[in-house]
């Protein structure tokens, strides 16, 4: 018994530890943000939110974090939408090939995006729509669909047909049936998908860094090509933080609303 | 009339789902799928001499560039142990934790679990960032190090080997304890005791017991971190600070500085195909050792 407490505590040392690494670089990146200075050193010599400030002065960036909310807010309801009504039809009928259509759907989460983007970004050239807005909503919506159709798919299977067959049995046409019973008893369902593939398709870099223009730059992107040139500005930490700050927001809300570790 | 409705009516659900599933198969099938064929094909053409455009004909030079040079098979190598060296740590480092989560976190697990998602929905950039301003020569970790007298001079983490496996596990180590919390789960919690009771010690239920049954879940993280690794090119470049060559980096080079897509495709079809082999030993290794166990 002794053995097994000392196990236990092992165990538990080992996993702080680990989610320390795991979440160190997003803390690291808030705390930095407060350095005074134009180029971080720890410890540092004066805190402030002169960043923000900076921040929230810069038309350029928030020109960028404009372009970002926008594609992921598109692309976002496209995945959303597209992907509950391919969830909905295979959780609800019997469909010959099921098995390979959910593949196909689900390809996105298991090939090697980088690979895609170069090739993508080829086919865009000759369609001619390279650098364009409907060039990165079309590739973030494909990104993030099979995450919104698995979810989807989860929250239909949950869901008893038999409810929607008793409102259509008293009378209440189809879209009657899918408004006012099936679309509400979906929302959690809908929200957290939403909320997810919001937050990845602000953050991509991998396939945006390959596709988007000069016309049409994402913050990510931004951040990136300065990195590689200029180096560290430090007004994109403090927007950086602000971005960290929204996601664990959504993501321990999601947790606590709808229990998004059940489904996983 | 029965039978005229009820086959109308299965009719009326065909074109149902047909229309549902239409937009969402296009979208994946029409612009995920349809370019991996374009990839292929384009792989096989080279660039008219001095325009963008492509010359008509299909030809092996791309792939004969790639293999005449060293310095490709040479860069595929060291990513290939960069991804093997990251996908052990990650194992590592998630075997017991998983197995914490899934037996003693109790009330915490959701949380946990929540928590691993928050590296997963940042991207690749936002990390990386924060990394930087950890492991640089003026960063919190040389500063703590040195506050405590440990090192004189810093120690160089960022431009080395180290500092991109360190960026790489902590990119994905959320891949890998996703699907080992989702295999320890399944696995009925009486084996164990009844091992237990049978007088084995923790360390050889775990060895001899859960570590086996896990193997389904050890095998599809070992893979989802090493198909992330292998292809991963904003944390290598970030953390490499260009001095670490990896083939993702490469391929996105040619493909978006060099603007050579046919060469970019042709470094793509490698990554692909050197996935594809790393997937078959895998599954090979995995099969021999299920058989393995059964015969003895």
């Amino acid at each position: 018994m002794k053995q097994e407490t000392l196990l236990s505590a092992i165990g538990a040392v080992w996993t702080i530890l680990a989610y320390i690494f795991l979440l160190a670089p997003i803390a690291v990146l808030v705390f930095a943000s407060f350095d005074n200075a134009a180029f971080f050193r720890f410890p540092p010599a004066a805190y402030s939110l002169h960043w923000y400030e900076a921040a929230w002065a810069s038309a350029e960036y928030r020109s960028s974090v404009g372009v970002s909310s926008l594609v992921a807010v598109v692309a976002g309801l496209i995945s959303v939408v597209f992907g509950s009504c391919a969830a909905f039809a295979l959780s609800r009928y019997k469909i010959p090939g099921a098995g390979i259509i959910t593949a196909v759907l689900m390809a996105p989460l298991v090939l090697p995006l980088i690979v895609w983007a170069i090739s993508l970004l080829q086919i865009y050239s000759m369609v001619g729509i390279s650098g364009t807005l409907l060039a990165l909503v079309l590739a973030h919506a494909v990104v993030t669909m099979p995450l919104t159709t698995r979810i989807m798919i989860s929250t239909f299977e949950r869901l008893d047909p038999q409810i929607e067959a008793a409102a259509a049995s008293l009378g209440a046409p189809p879209l009657t049936v899918a408004r006012r019973v099936t679309l509400p008893l979906a929302m959690p369902g809908l929200v957290s998908s939403a909320a997810l593939s919001l937050l990845i398709s602000f953050n991509d870099v991998v396939v945006s860094s390959l596709i988007a223009g000069a016309r049409w730059l994402t913050f990510p992107v931004r951040v990136y090509a300065q990195l590689r040139g200029e180096g560290i500005d430090p007004i994109t930490l403090a927007i950086g933080a602000l971005i960290i700050a929204l996601v664990l927001v959504v993501v321990l809300l999601g947790e606590w609303a709808f229990k998004w570790s059940r489904q996983l | 009339m029965c039978g005229a409705f009820g086959a109308e009516s299965r009719d009326h659900m065909k074109k149902n789902a047909t229309l549902l599933l239409l937009p969402a198969l296009i979208l994946s099938g029409g612009v995920f799928l349809a370019p991996f064929v374009w990839l292929v094909l384009s792989s096989l053409k080279v660039r008219a001499p001095g325009s963008l455009m492509l010359q008509d004909g299909l030809t092996l030079a791309n792939y004969h560039r790639l293999l005449e040079d060293p310095f490709f098979a040479r860069v595929m190598l060291d990513t290939v142990v960069l991804s093997g060296v990251t996908t052990l740590a990650c194992l590592v480092i998630a075997l017991p934790v998983s197995r914490f989560i899934v037996r003693r976190a109790g009330r915490a697990k959701g949380l946990l679990l929540a928590l691993t998602l928050v590296p997963l929905v940042s991207g690749a950039l936002l990390p990386a960032l924060g990394l930087i301003h950890l492991l640089g020569p003026l960063g919190i970790f040389n500063g703590i190090l040195k506050a405590f007298g440990l090192i004189g001079s810093s120690l160089r983490l960022l431009g080395t080997k180290t500092g991109v496996i360190v960026g790489l596990v902590q990119s994905f180590l959320p891949l890998m304890i996703l699907p080992l919390v989702n295999a320890m789960s399944r696995l009925p919690r009486d084996v164990e005791d009844a091992a237990a009771s049978l007088g084995a010690p923790p360390a050889t239920v775990f060895r001899r017991v859960v570590l086996p049954l896990s193997v389904p879940g050890i095998v599809a993280g070992a893979v989802l971190v090493f198909c992330a690794c292998l292809t991963s090119f904003v944390t290598p470049q970030i953390l490499g600070q260009g001095k670490i060559a990896t083939f993702g980096i490469i391929a996105y080079q040619q493909a978006a500085l060099v603007l050579d897509w046919p060469f970019a495709s042709t470094l793509a079809v490698a990554m692909l195909a050197v996935l594809a082999v790393c997937l078959l030993v895998t599954t090979g290794l995995q099969s021999l050792v299920t058989r393995g166990r059964r015969a003895a």
